[in-house]
């Protein structure tokens, strides 16, 4: 038993590393992803949570010391729409000005005819992807960023001294965050750093998912040659953001590698070779990689079980975790597997029910962090995610 | 993909070394000093486009 904090936060790192070893800790990690959750157990809007960090910041630590975790993320709503008003970006709808007050923000998709990226740029974002970003796209997507060649203005010249001191701002904040979670309540910081997808980024921030779809069948070697020329960046992003300690994992969250985005044979053609390229060369460096498999991806796990051994930490979402266990499960620790409709609609027997299923069936021999199938919003309920908690802090004792 | 490939602007860089230097006039004290400088404080150019990217 731990009888200080910092004892407590070692107790823990190491019941988390050892898991995410594929090895058998004390017991099972609780490692819950929540976003508007915080908001709505500690009283705040959704609106309050995405705009003003440190009420994030405040619902977390709340959330991790009367949950008793051993690992949460610093902050799960993860854009602070403080910072894109500062940079005008327009690609998000934020709660209190376009939304409600009490709706998550949201991604806004773009028209299939004015995409970021158009279907004629494929050349000059692989020739130089940052140059583009710069001189292209980012005058697309924030508004007071003026095209390259027209009369600059005060506005524009704002837009990056607001957004860099912003930035800096934020990051430095997520630094005693991390800080305060280990010294006020003994929680480790589930992840570090930033990695996408290559086609996912593509498919979010450039071209849109119906403009790269049917780029897929139009040019599909633009599309391939695209990943290549921006996977290199997104490694060295990610290797500069990682945990120097190499103690916690980077975080990757995928939307449109799965079943029925794409088949696998697109899968294993335009999604899947600069992805694991890109988590080949994380695991040269030593850094772990938490693959957040969103939706159903157990037709790709053939693919996936080619990383190397301990190379990610498989999180499960709607893939059946028993597949996904007897496929992997030997290689890779996974997480998840607790369905949402299940937290948000269910009761606490309902949860008991689904964490003991989990636990029997997937382990027994370690190599298993608990958590929800996919981050926690605001209608995941409080009862139900202390059900999940404390069960599996008995339950979860080896 | 080979990782030694490299893009017309390599990861990490922003405005290159190369072409920065070219605007100065002749250094009279240390070249490896202003060189490393000017990189580092490039690197974060660099980044913040790529968090505006990837987390923005």
């Amino acid at each position: 038993m731990a009888t200080d904090t910092e004892q407590l936060y070692q107790q823990r790192l190491t019941r988390y590393t050892t898991a995410m070893r594929n090895e058998k800790p004390d017991r099972i990690p609780i490692r819950p992803f929540v976003a508007e959750f915080i908001a709505r157990y500690a009283g705040f809007t959704c609106q309050e949570v995405a705009h003003d960090y440190e009420k994030a910041f405040e619902a977390t630590r709340k959330c991790a010391a009367e949950f008793d975790w051993d690992a949460t993320v610093p902050n799960m709503v993860f854009v602070w729409t403080g910072l894109t008003q500062a940079i005008s970006m327009k690609y998000y709808a934020i709660p209190g000005i376009h939304l409600p007050a009490d709706r998550a923000f949201q991604y806004l998709e773009p028209p299939e005819n004015s995409a970021w990226m158009s279907e004629t740029d494929y050349d000059a974002f692989i020739e130089d992807p940052t140059g583009y970003l710069y001189n292209v796209w980012l005058p697309r997507v924030a508004e007071d960023v003026v095209p390259v060649g027209e009369p600059s203005t005060m506005r524009n010249n704002l837009s990056f001294v607001k957004g860099g001191m912003a930035m800096m701002q934020y990051f430095a904040g997520l630094d005693r965050q991390s800080g305060r979670l280990r010294t006020e309540s003994g929680t480790v910081a589930a992840i570090s750093g930033i990695l996408k997808a290559p086609f996912d980024i593509i498919a979010d921030k450039l071209r849109g998912y119906k403009g790269l779809c049917m780029d897929l069948f139009r040019q599909p070697d633009k599309v391939i040659a695209a990943c290549e020329a921006i996977a290199p960046h997104l490694l060295h992003v990610a290797t500069m953001t990682a945990d120097p300690l190499r103690q916690v994992p980077v975080g990757l969250w995928m939307h449109r590698g799965c079943m029925p985005f794409l088949s696998p044979e697109q899968f294993e053609k335009f999604y899947w070779p600069t992805l694991k390229w890109i988590l080949c060369g994380l695991h040269s460096r030593g850094i772990q990689t938490l693959f957040y498999a969103e939706g159903e991806w157990n037709p790709n796990l053939k693919y996936i079980a080619e990383l190397p051994d301990l190379s990610i930490v498989y999180h499960v979402d709607r893939g059946d975790i028993e597949e996904v266990h007897r496929a992997v499960g030997h290689k890779f620790c996974l997480s998840g597997g607790i369905p949402n409709d299940v937290l948000a609609f269910g009761t606490p027997d309902d949860v008991r029910a689904v964490c003991k299923k989990v636990i029997d069936a997937v382990a027994r021999d370690g190599g298993y962090i608990m958590d929800a199938s996919a981050i926690m919003q605001d209608d995941t309920r409080p009862e139900n995610l202390r059900a999940m908690t404390d069960f599996t802090r008995e339950y979860g004792q080896y | 993909m080979n990782e030694a490939e490299k893009t017309s602007r390599p990861p990490g860089v922003a405005v290159p070394w190369e072409e920065k230097v070219k605007q100065l006039p002749p250094m009279t004290g240390d070249k490896e000093l202003v060189e490393r400088v000017w990189k580092e404080t490039d690197s974060l150019g660099y980044l913040y486009i790529y968090f505006c990217l990837l987390a923005f």
